[in-house]
């Protein structure tokens, strides 16, 4: 015991001297040597490609007219028309664009320490040439969505930050194209199979290109997309491949964000579980609304109620290809199941044994199937189901397609009509055909030469050809057709019921009469709700202030009157 | 079986033998008075034949007369004197003069680092006995502190088994950063309260103002909790069992609307929303008429699921045990207790198990010159529970949908949320806790007045989690062998076998170097001076693995796992602080206390320049009852002391950042094609502002106060005013979100606290019957001072200059009219958005961008400060009374006024487009189906699911009064005399039962708790039943 005690008393005499407390961090580096080495900076680059810092509109297609959730609007303020600058949606979206500028800012600011230490030149200036790529999507994002926002370029303290005010989006707007030049400049068309695929040329002529047509400079638009489109992307052959889990680099990919599993980064599973059909465990809620399947054209390029090839009965008879690529046809296999809606339809087969199972994704069966009928196809495999709801479907930002349509919107809107412009879209459309741009004896080619009919033409292929890829909100919002479509009612069906004495026991199913459609494409359900063969489902509410987003309070709070909010928040 | 048989007939045979004996004992007759120290009467006084009831009470003159068995002694006893036992033998008159019991005053209170004698106090101290805190029965030592102590908040949200208060709060707030108080268990930080067992504490003093708290300098700035534990003392070695059992019945549970009005206020809710697609969107006309009675012949289509039945049990079970062994000789002392303690939760598949082992031992090694402590204690908790925690599902999903289909199997619940199915096979979430902790120290005398101490106390602390996550689903109504979906919940799919574990292992070393002297001069003079060193070291490293996709669920091992989906992870983290303090006290006769502190810390969580603090305080104490012009007060006023202190504290706590001064890059993940392949790269950024110059917070206190006892001590009153000015708040300052980083850490802001605290106490005995009343009451306002010119508001949050800390921040309600009750009133008024109207809650239009009311509802300027989060006026009390062997207390506590908000847990119908709709609307919402006037009487706004972003966004609508009275705790027990039990050698056998949490009373809205939270587990009422045995 003795021994015990003085151990102690010696241990405590000798700890008693002063313990140093330098200590430095165990699992975090020091950003004030940072950007130095090679590794260093290319580390920092590498955070700019962080999914969460690009995918925030994931989910707006479901702010849109092209979506139904159940018989209310989608959980945002977005559709009730109730947005606020505290709303998530949008100062999420501000938050995630000012976080990776500041991201880029910092390397930008600090990449003269590697310089100093000797890095040629041309590293330096491609991984400034990405950081100016990032920092000008970012930009463009926020000049759309929010008008005239704070311009930060360099590091800023905190007392700076407070004071800054709103730029002009036109001066921004010519930031954003001076950084996308640079970066064009700088970045590698392609990279080798061994190395690491980052942004490309083509990527930054192409979302320069969006940016421009977003913001209506037609001039930009169509440049940088005629810039983009001689680097040789091409389409891929089937397009209800692109979209698919398993479908990973393709040369019409300009611009993405893979996701993996086994990285833990996901798709997100509220959209897997319910973009599903019940019968295959999902939810059936994030369902396509009867606009979109109404707004796909007829295989004589005609909407369904000019054309004579539709038939309300058989609504996806005839349709453009796109149409059952986006939507489940009915009566076809769909993820191991035989999809049909109907209330009769209690039974449905499963596949794998040719078994009659009970329909859960008719409402006759469960309350909750499609409340519309109808269920997304586009991207959805069975290979959703062998990790579910782990999806590593990659997060596409920009396709050839899309370029193609926006150089041809571009071009119409400046009059600058010509083969090449109706090349572009008819490009697009004969590959949802599965024929060559030539064989225009097998699928309806957009012809003519009139501003307004082509302006039709292309704003239609875009939806036709992009639904369900977060650029319907944006064009919603640049066309200025969300205050109109955006203040209609989603139509759902009648109650299992009375769906079944008065729409399908008459013979009226699926829709008892055919919709009338607009100059904008827009799809009329009213004579159908008159006819009581339908019901309202949701009413979305889209006041015009919503054209753009509020500035996020926390950052008007901060700013001591520097900022003031958007009209009528 | 035999033995207990051959007790009890010994126990019977005893009993007869001992009323054999009462009756044949021959008695004399005694007579006598009883005076006090100064030769006075004392009427009242009880004689009693010792180890009998039988006695009297003096008359008004102290005389008394009684008779008295041969060769039996008397004890003679008055409350505020010392008890005295006399054998009269062949005496029959006698004068007996008491000795004045100064307990009280010489009670030895603990201070950091040392004792001192309460009558010596400077500081503010409040301190409590253990015994009092045991009492109360609570699992977790934390818990039992609530209204235990003037000053001293503690708060809580649930009665999980094992879980723990809250928080604890000293004085209120003192910083917006961390305001957790530090606990010192024997001398030496420790993280938790409740590593300690309530059965093995001594006393625990809370330290409150900075006189007393400044010695702990940098930490002490919320104050400090000293817990002293149970010591073993030179009598003969005895052993205490005490085993208890008992049953938690939960206090309140919210009700929701039936299953008709349910269908009814979900079409209303759509109706009011979207008009014109008519009535019955949701639900038909047929369903909500004959949903009951389908149910009888079709429950699969037409469920009605009492969830709450299905999943809660009527009660949950729990037990302790406890054993002590205690003793010692002169050169060793020791005492050993061992716990046990086994909660159930209301549920199945949730327990709480721990034991707890704790040894103090003190060694006299060379008599007055050298001694040692060795102290040892360890804990080991288990908590499992299931990966699913029901109470926010069970209270949000509605009765229609099913948890089982009509022949058992488990149903969809409402599209896979079926909590009933989560809750039975989703797998289980085990956490395995171990502490333990060491203390060594060895006090040396070299010469007489000076002792030199060297401590070093170890604690390692271990933690791991496994938790298994099981794929659950359910098979649809029609076809058992049909695979319906994977049940989810809490935003999770149960749709694979995931296994999880998670350890993190740290450790902490603090060691101190103490020198004490103390010397007594010319009588008078009463000097005692401390230095000390203190150095504390923290280590700590986290560990996680998880794969996932497990074929086999009967194996929760890693090993078992899939290997292409494996992952893992770590960190860690380190801490250092060194100090230097003294202490010096002077006392004169006993009147007049000074005492000094300094304490000089350095931590390493700030960089070199700004590392070192310095925290002095002073306080003097004028015992004005000793002085000789107040000797004429002496028969009322038996003790006066006047106190003041002033210091300053520190804190440095924020948290996990040990580094906040350094700008970090931290390290992610991003994916990238190389080809075809996805394959994953490190990233590096700045994702946090640093302040290179962060440093202390400092708080300084000032404290008046006085201790008064009365009436030959039986009447004791303790009452401190203080106030506290905190500067260099260490605090999250919010920055603009477009400046891409996180709010940094940094010194801004000051804040001030002003309260003040009353304890007061009374016991007294009538006859044998004995009883004490105490209660304490405080209460606090905090203030900001100043956050740096800009607001910080998070929420429903606000720190502003001038207004309350944590001040409650939303829209102000329209006075005439809360609730639109005509478009008129909508068309003229100020709107969030254009979808507000009639039945709405109304807003007043405060302000716009030009700093005049805009015409529009905006949350940049409408917004105000709607009020003190904080409760005022908080209270606790106990009464104790004793009479013969039987034992009462009563235990309450309280809140006196509180700002309270309506969760919209608590009022908001159809959450998440499904949830229940709780029971308090119906009948009291706005309405079109009701009539103009009882839509001006209804409580809560329309039924719509377009304007929640305005009815519920944080108004003074919501807020209520939400103070509370809480009968804690009632126990009764009874001790049965020692006669009997002496016989079996039992020296003392009580039985009692207790309960706890009986019942409250407050505003809040039926079905809810006071304490509880929205989601959480509920407050549970304890009923107790116990025995305790000592050898």
């Amino acid at each position: 015991m003795k021994n015990t005690v003085y151990t102690l008393l010696a241990a405590a005499a000798i700890l008693g001297s002063c313990v140093p407390m330098d200590i430095a961090p165990k699992s975090q580096g020091s950003s004030a040597s940072w950007y130095t080495t090679e590794t260093e900076l290319k580390m920092a680059v590498n955070e700019f490609y962080i999914l969460g810092y690009w995918n925030y509109l994931e989910s707006s297609e479901r702010w849109t007219d092209n979506n139904t959730y159940r018989n209310i609007n989608y959980n945002t303020p977005i559709l009730d028309g109730t947005v606020t600058g505290e709303t998530w949606d949008c100062y999420h979206i501000w938050e995630q664009c000012y976080k990776l500028i500041s991201r880029t800012n910092s390397l930008l600011d600090n990449i003269s320490r590697a310089e100093n230490a000797g890095m040629n030149q041309e590293k330096v200036d491609r991984f400034k040439a990405e950081a100016c790529f990032a920092r000008a999507c970012k930009y463009g994002d926020l000049i759309f969505l929010f008008g005239d926002v704070p311009y930060i370029d360099h590091y800023q303290t905190i007392e700076e930050a407070e004071q800054n005010g709103r730029v002009d989006k036109a001066t921004i707007l010519q930031k954003v194209y001076d950084d996308f030049d640079f970066a064009a400049q700088h970045l590698p068309a392609s990279y080798a199979g061994s190395e690491a695929v980052h942004f490309t040329k083509g990527a930054a002529y192409a979302m320069k290109a969006r940016y421009a047509l977003y913001m209506g400079d037609w001039q930009t638009a169509a440049a940088a997309a005629a810039e983009c489109m001689k680097l040789g992307y091409t389409l891929e052959n089937d397009y209800s491949t692109i979209f698919l889990q398993g479908t990973k680099m393709i040369s019409e990919k300009i611009f993405v964000i893979p996701r993996s599993i086994s990285a833990s980064v996901v798709l997100d599973e509220w959209y897997v579980k319910n973009s599903l059909p019940r019968n295959a465990g999902g939810y059936a809620a994030y369902t396509p609304s009867w606009d979109l399947l109404a707004a796909y054209l007829c295989t004589d390029g005609l909407p369904i109620d000019e054309s004579p090839l539709f038939d309300s009965q058989n609504p996806f008879a005839n349709r453009d290809p796109r149409c059952t690529k986006t939507i489940v046809e009915f009566g076809t296999a769909h993820m191991g199941y035989i999809f049909d809606p109907s209330p009769n339809a209690t039974k449905t087969t499963k596949l794998a044994d040719l078994t009659q199972v009970s329909n859960q994704d008719s409402r006759a069966v469960n309350q909750y199937a499609s409340f519309n009928g109808l269920l997304l196809k586009k991207g959805i495999d069975e290979s959703w189901l062998e990790n579910f709801p782990k999806n590593e479907k990659d997060y596409v930002l920009m396709r050839y397609a899309d370029v193609l349509l926006m150089y041809a919107e571009a071009k119409i809107e400046l009059g600058e009509i010509d083969a090449s412009v109706l090349n572009a879209i008819n490009t697009v459309r004969a590959r949802a055909y599965g024929v060559k741009v030539g064989d225009t004896a097998y699928y309806p080619a957009v012809t003519g030469t009139d501003q307004a009919t082509l302006r039709k033409a292309v704003r239609i292929e875009r939806r036709m050809e992009l639904a369900y890829e977060q650029l319907r909100y944006a064009d919603l919002i640049r066309w200025r057709l969300a205050a109109k479509v955006l203040n209609l009612s989603n139509y759902i069906n009648l109650d299992p019921a009375a769906c079944k004495s008065e729409v399908v026991d008459k013979g009226y199913w699926f829709w008892g009469m055919t919709p009338s459609i607009d100059e904008d494409g827009v799809a009329d359900f009213s004579a159908l709700f008159a006819a009581g063969l339908c019901q309202k489902g949701a009413q979305r509410v889209f006041p015009d202030r919503q054209y753009l987003m509020p500035i996020p309070t926390h950052d008007i709070e901060l700013s001591g009157g520097n900022l003031k909010n958007n009209e009528g928040y | 079986m035999k033995t207990v048989r051959f007790y009890l007939k010994r126990l019977a045979l005893a009993a007869v033998m001992l009323m054999a004996a009462s009756v044949a004992v021959a008695q004399n007759k005694l007579s006598g008075t009883v005076v006090d120290e100064n030769g006075d009467p004392l009427p009242g006084a009880a004689v009693l034949v010792k180890g009998t009831t039988d006695g009297t009470v003096t008359g008004v003159d102290g005389a008394f007369t009684l008779n008295v068995p041969k060769g039996a002694t008397i004890t003679v006893s008055f409350i505020g004197y010392l008890d005295q036992d006399i054998v009269p033998g062949n005496r029959s008159v006698l004068a007996i003069a008491l000795e004045p019991d100064n307990k009280l005053l010489d009670e030895v209170v603990v201070i950091g680092y040392g004792t001192v004698k309460r009558k010596d106090l400077t500081g503010s101290v409040a301190a409590v006995r253990g015994e009092d805190l045991e009492v109360k029965r609570t699992t977790a030592l934390s818990s039992a502190l609530q209204g235990a102590l003037s000053g001293v908040m503690v708060t809580r949200d649930n009665s999980a088994p094992g879980s723990g208060a809250g928080s604890i709060r000293v004085r209120g707030v003192t910083t917006i950063g961390t305001s957790d108080p530090l606990i010192i268990v024997d001398g030496v930080q420790v993280s938790s309260l409740d590593y300690v067992n309530t059965a093995d504490v001594e006393s625990i003093s809370v330290l409150k103002d900075a006189a007393a708290a400044s010695i702990y300098g940098s930490k002490a700035a919320a104050g400090v909790i000293l817990v002293t534990t149970k010591r073993g003392s030179t009598s003969d070695m005895s052993i205490n069992y005490t085993g208890e059992f008992g049953m938690e019945i939960p206090t309140a549970e919210p009700d929701m609307v039936g299953l008709t009005r349910y269908l009814e206020m979900y079409n209303e809710l759509l109706y009011n929303d979207n008009p014109t697609a008519g009535f019955f969107q949701q639900y038909t006309a047929d369903q909500v008429k004959n949903w009951v009675k389908y149910n009888q012949t079709d429950p699969d289509h037409y469920p009605i699921t009492d969830w709450r039945a299905l999943m809660m049990n009527d009660y949950a079970p729990r037990q302790t045990h406890q054993v002590s062994v205690s003793g010692g000789n002169q050169s060793v002392r020791t005492k050993v207790s061992l716990s046990y303690d086994d909660v159930s939760a209301l549920y199945d598949g949730r327990r709480f198990q721990r034991y707890m082992l704790r040894t103090n031992n003190d060694f006299t090694i060379i008599k007055d010159k050298l001694n040692a402590t060795l102290d040892i204690n360890v804990r080991r908790g288990k908590n499992r529970t299931t990966n699913y925690d029901p109470f926010a599902d069970m209270r949000k999903t509605p009765a229609i949908y099913a948890a089982t289909w009509h022949d058992g199997r488990i149903a969809e619940g409402k599209s896979g949320a079926n909590p009933y199915g989560l809750l039975l096979t989703s797998g289980t979430n085990t956490s395995w806790s171990t502490q333990i902790g060491g203390k060594g120290s060895i006090e040396f005398k070299p010469i007489k007045d000076l002792s030199i101490q060297g401590i070093v106390s170890p604690f390692i602390n271990y933690t791991k989690r496994k938790t298994f996550r099981l794929a659950t689903y359910y098979t649809v109504m029609d076809d058992p062998e049909v695979f319906g979906g994977w049940l989810e919940g809490g935003g999770t799919v149960y749709s694979a076998n995931n296994l999880s574990e998670q350890r993190n292992d740290n450790y902490n070393v603090t060691t101190q170097v103490l020198v004490n002297y103390h010397h007594k001069f010319a009588e008078k003079h009463d000097l005692s001076a401390m230095a000390g060193f203190e150095n504390y070291v923290a280590k700590s490293e986290n560990l996680s693995a998880s794969r996932e996709f497990y074929e086999l669920t009967q194996y929760p091992y890693l090993n078992v796992g899939p290997e292409d989906y494996q992952f893992n992870s770590g960190d860690g983290s380190e801490y250092t602080s060194n100090s230097f303090f003294g202490r010096v006290m002077y006392d004169f006769a006993g009147k007049y206390l000074l005492q000094a502190n300094v304490r000089h810390d350095g931590s390493s969580r700030f960089a070199k320049g700004y590392r070192w603090g310095t925290f002095p305080s002073v306080s003097a104490g004028w015992v004005v009852s000793e002085e000789s012009f107040m000797h004429s007060t002496k028969s009322w006023l038996s003790f006066l002391k006047l106190r003041a202190s002033w210091g300053m504290l520190g804190n440095e706590r924020i948290g996990s950042n040990y580094y906040p001064y350094l700008a970090l890059m931290t390290f992610n993940d991003a994916l990238f094609y190389k080809g075809t392949d996805v394959s994953s790269e490190k990233t590096a950024a700045q994702r946090g502002l640093a302040v290179e110059d962060i440093s202390w917070e400092t708080t300084t206190s000032l404290d008046l106060g006085f201790d008064a006892t009365f009436l030959a001590n039986r009447l004791k009153v303790n009452f401190d005013w203080y106030s506290k000015k905190t500067s260099d708040m260490l605090l999250d300052i919010e920055i603009p979100y477009m400046m891409g980083y996180t709010k940094p850490k940094t010194n801004a802001g000051d804040m001030s606290t002003k309260g003040w605290d009353l304890e007061l106490g009374w016991n007294d005995r009538i006859g044998d019957f004995t009883y004490s009343v105490s209660a304490n009451l405080s209460d606090f306002v905090s203030i900001i001072d100043n956050v740096n010119g800009a607001d910080i508001i998070s929420g429903s949050t606000i720190q502003r200059e001038g207004e309350f800390y944590n001040a409650y921040y939303g829209y102000l309600v329209d006075k005439e009219n809360p609730i639109y009750q005509t478009q008129e009133q909508v068309d003229n008024s100020a709107r969030l958005n254009n979808t507000v109207t009639v039945g709405d809650v109304h807003y007043q239009d405060i302000s716009g961008p030009d700093g005049v009311p805009d015409g529009v509802i905006s949350s940049e300027y409408d917004r105000v400060v709607l009020g003190n989060r904080l409760p005022r006026y908080q209270y606790g009390g106990n009464i104790r009374m004793g009479w013969k062997g039987f034992d009462a207390s009563i235990v309450f506590q309280g809140i006196g006024k509180k700002l309270a908000y309506m969760s919209t847990y608590m009022v908001q119908p159809l959450r998440d487009n499904y949830g229940n709709i709780p029971a308090i609307l119906d009948d009291n919402y706005w309405s079109a189906f009701n009539t103009d006037e009882q839509n001006r009487t209804a409580r809560y706004p329309r039924l719509s699911k377009t304007s929640i972003s305005n009815n519920y966004a944080f108004s003074d609508f919501w807020m209520f009064e939400g103070g509370y009275f809480r009968l804690k705790n009632v126990t009764l027990g009874y001790t049965l005399p020692e006669k009997l039990t002496s016989v079996v050698g039992i020296k003392k056998l009580r039985v009692y039962a207790s309960a706890s949490d009986l019942f409250s009373i407050s505003q809040f809205p039926k079905g809810w708790d006071p304490e509880m939270g929205s989601t959480s587990y509920p407050i549970t009422t304890s009923l107790l039943l116990g025995a305790s045995i000592k050898f």
